[in-house]
């Protein structure tokens, strides 16, 4: 057996994701939002189109730097949290790799890409599709801009396989290769040692 | 008033919707992240980006909403947005206003605690989203277009206020 992800997305989204008297939503160790896609594609859209050309790349990287330490922090919370220990540890039979494929499961539930991992080569090399994902919604142009997917990707990869969290950041990094919001069938992403 | 909310998960795409409106859950880490970009890219308007794109696509949830459910302009729909921050995880809202005017006060803030939780006390306002969320949650209560009102924010839970509070004059 292993992770089985639409399994685990189908039993992930059975869990009511509801407030508290407070008015918020902690799970995973962290405070959840949930809000509309079209606030987070219209904000990197708009940001971006307002953005020197010479000030570009750093406002992507930065884009990409807030999914990366999102998923890192979230990414443990989840992976250590009773929810992933009752769906998806019984599934786990081949170790690292196995939690990363829930880790994505997790990441298909939440609702940010229809996505899997496509090739793992342990502690060096993950190669991950996704066949939809909100980045790529409104598409205009050529350029591949699903920055919270590189971010995230890379995140999980080092909770998988660098060192112990909290200390495991900055080993690897992420490329866009293919993407839906430039005509390809799917996004491609692929994650290597920096 | 109890909100109506219908949330449904698309067995295709693997979306959420919550009442048609296509959402995702992301957390407190993401947002705070992304309010610090926009502070970080303010020479270019990252915080007014940022409160403005938070109207524009907040706007349509209150007005689909209270079309749907014949909720009267005024009182009814600021207490309705109200609930609907809360639904969205971003924390308790108490609101009061008119036309031209209102206040409205956050006894919980998802920004400002996890703000806090991830680095500390900030020495002014951050909640540069709420502004936002404000602006379109009076323009829906008393039918105005986009950018029909100012907020400010005049306290703040992340400056180590026990609340946020923020005041709305019409423009």
């Amino acid at each position: 057996m292993t992770v089985m992800r639409d399994k685990v997305v189908k039993d992930l989204v059975n869990i009511t994701v509801t407030h508290d008297q407070d008015g918020l939503i902690p799970n995973f160790n962290v405070l959840v939002n949930q809000l509309p896609t079209s606030f987070w594609n219209t904000f990197a859209e708009r940001i971006i189109a307002t953005c020197p050309a010479d000030r570009k790349p750093a406002l992507e990287a930065a884009l990409i730097q807030c999914a990366y330490e999102c998923g890192y922090h979230t990414g443990y919370g989840i992976i250590t949290s009773q929810e992933f220990k009752s769906v998806v540890m019984p599934m786990v039979t081949e170790g690292p790799k196995d939690v990363l494929r829930g880790a994505f499961a997790v990441f298909t539930a939440w609702g940010w890409a229809k996505s899997g991992i496509v090739q793992i080569v342990e502690g060096e090399k993950m190669t991950i599709r996704a066949t939809d994902y909100y980045e790529a919604d409104d598409a205009k142009g050529s350029d591949k801009h699903a920055y919270m997917i590189r971010g995230i990707s890379t995140a999980f990869f080092e909770l998988a396989y660098s060192d112990p969290y909290p200390n495991g950041m900055g080993k690897f990094q992420c490329e866009q290769v293919k993407g839906i919001e430039c005509g390809d069938p799917f996004g491609e992403f692929i994650v290597t040692k920096k | 008033m109890t909100l109506e909310l219908k949330h449904s998960f698309d067995d295709k795409t693997y979306r959420h919707f919550l009442n048609g409106f296509n959402i995702v859950l992301h957390c407190h880490h993401y947002m705070c992240l992304t309010t610090k970009l926009a502070e970080d890219f303010n020479d270019i308007g990252g915080t007014r980006i940022l409160t403005e794109t938070a109207e524009d696509t907040i706007r349509p949830i209150f007005d689909e909403y209270a079309k749907t459910h014949a909720i009267a302009p005024g009182d009814a729909r600021l207490k309705m947005a109200a609930e609907f921050y809360s639904a969205m995880g971003l924390g308790r809202m108490d609101t009061s206003g008119t036309a031209n005017a209102g206040n409205v006060t956050l006894q919980k803030s998802h920004i400002d605690q996890g703000w806090v939780k991830k680095w500390g006390n900030n020495t002014k306002p951050i909640n540069h989203f709420t502004r936002g969320y404000i602006a379109a949650m009076f323009a829906a209560a008393f039918d105005k277009p986009a950018r029909s009102y100012m907020v400010t924010e005049t306290e703040a839970i992340v400056t180590g206020k026990p609340a946020s509070a923020f005041a709305i004059v019409k423009q």
